[in-house]
């Protein structure tokens, strides 16, 4: 009886569900048909003008996995991805996570200026960011190699964008440096959001800052954590900007920074330092990693409501 | 709660905090300093203060540079693009967070599943599809892409939020015999306000910031973002910084702007757990 008042009272479904049109055929236009696509491209070899006639079935992907033909650069790329994933981790993860903790316990008013502050570079545009960064890398006349000379530490002014060994993890410190303000929040909101009656438990047992974090704070972080990595992780196979900036489309020296999406962008629109152009190939590749990049990342969505369950 | 620090605990504390926020400020600062400076000044003495202020730097970075077009198609398609999420996407939100019908829950999940999306994986149907649209070569692209895009993020967290917000008001407004429609207006859009703010900065900053997209759909340069835009400035041979450098400060001023103007609600819902990811 009060169910059925109750739904009368309702709107009907109509009379809502016109709302929903709109953003849902805009998103399914305009995302997901175009990546549902990219696997019937995937399947043709195509120039880039016209329409699709030149059907090659596998042909893409038997050449993406030819030892002799794609697999070297892919697998070269992809593993810059994961490099570049791996040493952000770290800085994000540490720094970040001592960052948000040291703004956890200082005055809330300062706390709340410096948050703001280290989230600004986050709003740069990437570009913005990588020619910042090459004007004060430049090794001549570059601010930082200028500083070094003055310190007395010429030893350290090396061609940090130059160098076949410190190109990438220049690249990725640049990376961090723009993004850290993200994860620090992350981390800050997840560290406000641990119940008191918890910190006072932990202190009336005498648990000192030292033990407090490490038994306390950090475990109830958990999830947090795997949440910033699955972040990082996506967003290392989005890194193309920043390379294009520093390093041009052929990532260079000689290919030290080339990461999926360069490869990717060489793959489709040509341009200097190219293996194979192909608008189909390109659209293989971005199938293959995506199924890459995807497996992992569930994995991970699977680790974190495993660990904020307990 | 706070720990009962000594000196010098809290000293280190502020030190480390300093030092960061040092290492932030200071290469933006200093490029603002370098726009200022001269031609020979900007390469021989990049620390020292500019000694006459040279603000034609910025006027011949405007007139010459083309700057003025950047801005102004990189505005109206960053905003517009904005307005079709926060618009849409406040609606699809409501009605999933709100209403309960057969397949919401599905509905759901196929926005959730764009928040994993590599978007460069779409880029070469796009081409395609833009190509036959005839939208190559025109900022209306890029509304669609960051427009569409944009909503898988925007639809899951204010899904959430419509979800948890007080029903009194609506169901009072049911009995009145009120429409869906009015209720979203008067109702559920006025108290959406804050996270709209959240939801419509990271929208701003991802449209404004763009680089990829842009470099591969717009081809000419009274068409060009701004992004793309600075390109123009890189020379094969000679980079004109005097150009460069205030194009920079320029076109990161916008996104900057967007954040004080929300930080205060942005900081807040992040920090209560509004925009849990």
């Amino acid at each position: 009886m009060r169910r059925a008042r109750r739904r009368s009272l309702r709107p009907r479904p109509l009379s809502y569900l016109w709302m929903l049109i709109p953003g849902l055929a805009v998103y399914l236009a305009f995302t997901v048909y175009p990546f549902l696509s990219s696997l019937r491209y995937s399947l043709y070899n195509w120039t880039g003008v016209g329409a699709l006639r030149d059907f090659i079935g596998l042909g893409n992907y038997s050449f993406i996995f030819n030892p002799q033909g794609f697999l070297h650069p892919l697998v070269r790329a992809v593993l810059h991805n994961v490099y570049f994933f791996g040493l952000s981790f770290v800085l994000s993860c540490l720094l970040g996570f001592l960052l948000a903790y040291l703004l956890y316990s200082v005055n809330t008013r300062v706390s709340a200026w410096l948050q703001a502050l280290y989230f600004v570079p986050y709003l740069i545009p990437p570009v913005v960011v990588g020619y910042l960064w090459s004007i004060y890398l430049e090794p001549g006349f570059g601010a930082i190699s200028r500083a070094l000379n003055a310190l007395g530490l010429s030893w350290l002014n090396l061609p940090y964008l130059g160098s076949s060994r410190l190109a990438l993890p220049t690249v990725v410190g640049i990376s961090a440096w723009a993004g850290m303000g993200f994860p620090v929040l992350l981390f800050l909101a997840a560290m406000i959001n641990i119940p008191s009656e918890i910190l006072d438990a932990a202190k009336i047992d005498g648990a000192g800052a030292t033990t407090t974090m490490t038994r306390v704070i950090f475990p109830m972080l958990r999830s947090t954590f795997v949440t910033v990595v699955t972040l990082t992780w996506l967003s290392s196979f989005l890194v193309f900007d920043l390379v294009y900036v520093l390093e041009g489309t052929q990532a260079g020296p000689n290919y030290a920074t080339d990461v999926f999406g360069t490869l990717f962008y060489r793959t489709a629109w040509g341009g200097f330092g190219a293996t194979a152009t192909g608008m189909g190939l390109a659209a293989a590749t971005a199938v293959v990693a995506f199924f890459f990049i995807m497996i992992i990342a569930a994995l991970m969505v699977w680790l974190q409501q495993r660990l904020g369950r307990d | 709660m706070r720990w009962r620090s000594d000196f010098w605990v809290s000293g280190l504390q502020y030190l480390i905090l300093g030092l960061w926020g040092l290492i932030v400020l200071i290469p933006l600062l200093n490029l603002l300093m370098l726009s200022l400076k001269s031609l020979p000044g900007i390469v021989a003495r990049p620390f020292s203060l500019p000694s006459t202020l040279h603000f034609s730097n910025y006027v011949n970075a405007w007139k010459l540079g083309d700057l003025g077009i950047y801005l102004f198609n990189t505005a109206w398609m960053s905003v517009l693009a904005v307005a079709v999420v926060l618009g849409l996407g406040s609606l699809a939100g409501y009605v999933l967070g709100r209403f309960d019908f057969k397949g919401n829950r599905f509905l759901y999940l196929v926005f959730l599943a764009g928040l994993a999306l590599p978007i460069q994986m779409i880029a070469v149907p796009y081409f395609g599809m833009m190509e036959a649209l005839n939208l190559i070569n025109s900022p209306w692209s890029l509304v669609l892409l960051y427009g569409a895009s944009g909503l898988s993020f925007s639809v899951f967290i204010l899904t959430a939020f419509a979800r948890n917000l007080p029903t009194e008001l609506e169901e009072a407004a049911w009995v009145e015999g009120a429409t869906p429609t009015y209720v979203y207006w008067r109702i559920a859009l006025p108290l959406m306000r804050p996270i709209l703010a959240s939801v419509g900065l990271f929208n701003f900053v991802s449209a404004w910031n763009g680089f990829f997209f842009p470099l591969i759909l717009l081809t000419s340069r009274h068409n060009m973002t701004i992004t793309v835009g600075i390109l123009s400035f890189i020379g094969e041979h000679l980079t004109e910084w005097q150009y460069l450098l205030p194009a920079l400060v320029i076109s990161m001023l916008p996104p900057i702007l967007v954040f004080l103007i929300v930080s205060r609600q942005f900081i807040r819902g992040l920090t209560s757990g509004a925009l849990k990811i």
